[in-house]
């Protein structure tokens, strides 16, 4: 099976499009899934945003990879749910397009992007452009058919060293082939850095528990991923290493850092803020303090 | 564009933020930028680094700083062909960088010098210098913002 635009892809529907900046889309996270982990919401929105960009410079360039700011996950989505997508770009040109956005379920946002930069790279290299032109113009009218996602493989790091509570390091043998190459992308496979993250990810969530808890008693929470970097493109094979460190800790929150390697270099980063699984009210004067319910 | 003069105090005034700029799009620590620090040979800039940055530099100053432009700006009244030819920057070429980036030491630019590697002669300081320059073309076009 052909599993360009079914294997990684995000965006079932293009709703709108305003003066090629301001573009509104969907999707609906297949039902039968186990989990839709939160960095694909992150790609969802981003793959929003990336039509806007390639029909931006008439599907010649393709953002691909890049920067975020600032990530905020704010609610899980559940399989059978449908994603409310909106992006906004900053600015576009052949370079780089800058761009926010945010993901909605039933209205509420569910993840936010802001400050993201993806590099504009010639588009010919990765897929054909008229295949993309076409695809674009798929969703623009009737929509794609649903539900091609069916669920990452499984991949994880490979915990090697580290100090319990403190830091940890793994490696990650990025698999020679997977049905989410022939989408990310048709001529040239890359490892997709939201892939890397959810990787990581869980990486921090080990540690995490590993650490004394929050006062209030429960779980931590990744919460923000704040200035994520992927510096190279990953191709199928490669060997990466792995680090996630603790880098402060109060009773309700926590902060670490993740570093990404292949060989002596470092490709990649981010940091990653944690809390509470519920966020715990200040604590009142003459009261116990208390929890108010998640956004 | 490519002459005007900017002085040591305009510098030094956008600095501390254009170095905090510089360690938190390099992940680096704030001591290790420099003013005359090769953004690419001492502290491993890479193409989407530049990109960061300058992404970084527009929010933080609230400028927009022409992308792949610099080495047109720097250019000035030379023709692409008098400034490089096979993508080897001519004497003339080098001689204007010099004088566009008169903050990198002059050790730096060396001959033959390829047009690819005009990035590697860039500063802290080519970054102070590139906010002014668009700090004065807002003031100029009355649409300068606080920052």
């Amino acid at each position: 099976m052909d599993e360009h635009f079914r294997a990684y892809t995000f965006v079932d529907r293009i709703t709108s499009i305003e003066d090629g900046m301001r573009i509104r889309g969907a999707y609906a996270i297949p039902a039968d899934l186990a989990l839709f982990p939160l960095p694909l919401l992150a790609e969802s929105v981003g793959q929003l945003a990336a039509w806007a960009a390639m029909a931006a410079v008439n599907f010649e360039r393709r953002p691909v990879a890049g920067i975020a700011g600032g990530i905020d996950l704010l609610a899980p989505a559940k399989p059978g749910e449908t994603l409310e997508l909106q992006a906004e770009l900053e600015s576009v040109d052949r370079e780089a397009v800058a761009y926010g956005g945010t993901a909605l379920v039933n209205g509420n946002p569910v993840i936010r992007l802001e400050h993201c930069v993806g590099p504009m790279l010639p588009m010919e290299e990765f897929e054909d452009p008229q295949i993309a032109r076409n695809r674009f113009a798929l969703l623009r009218e009737n929509g794609a058919e649903p539900g091609t996602f069916r669920g990452l493989p499984a991949i994880s790091g490979t915990r090697t060293s580290g100090e319990i509570g403190k830091w940890l390091r793994a490696t990650l043998d990025v698999p020679e082939a997977a049905p989410f190459f022939a989408d990310h992308f048709p001529r040239r496979p890359v490892f997709p850095g939201t892939l890397l993250m959810h990787i990581n990810l869980q990486l921090v969530t080990a540690l995490a528990n590993e650490i004394p808890r929050p006062a209030n008693g429960t779980p931590w929470m990744v919460r923000r991923v704040s200035d994520v970097k992927l510096r190279a493109f990953i191709a199928p094979g490669e060997a990466l290493e792995l680090e996630v460190r603790l880098t402060e800790q109060t009773e309700n929150s926590a902060s670490m850092s993740v570093k990404i390697q292949k060989g002596t270099k470092t490709i990649g980063g981010a940091r990653i803020f944690l809390a509470p699984q519920e966020p715990v009210l200040p604590a009142r004067r003459g009261g116990s303090g208390g929890r108010i319910d998640r956004p | 564009m490519a002459d005007v003069i900017i002085t040591k105090e305009e510098i030094a005034a956008i600095y501390p933020k254009v170095a905090e700029t510089m360690a938190d799009a390099l992940g680096c620590d704030l001591e290790e930028v420099k003013p005359d620090a090769s953004l690419i040979d001492e502290l491993g800039a890479e193409s989407i680094d530049f990109l960061d940055i300058v992404f970084r530099l527009e929010r933080g100053f609230k400028v927009k700083i022409p992308r792949g432009k610099i080495v047109e700006e720097a250019r000035g009244d030379l023709s692409e062909s008098e400034f490089e030819k096979g993508g080897i920057v001519s004497e003339a070429g080098v001689a204007r960088l010099k004088t566009f980036l008169s903050e990198v030491p002059a050790e730096r630019f060396k001959t033959p010098m390829k047009v690819a590697d005009i990035p590697r002669l860039f500063t802290t300081e080519t970054f102070c210098k590139m906010v002014i320059r668009q700090q004065r073309v807002a003031e100029a076009s009355g649409s300068a913002q606080p920052a």
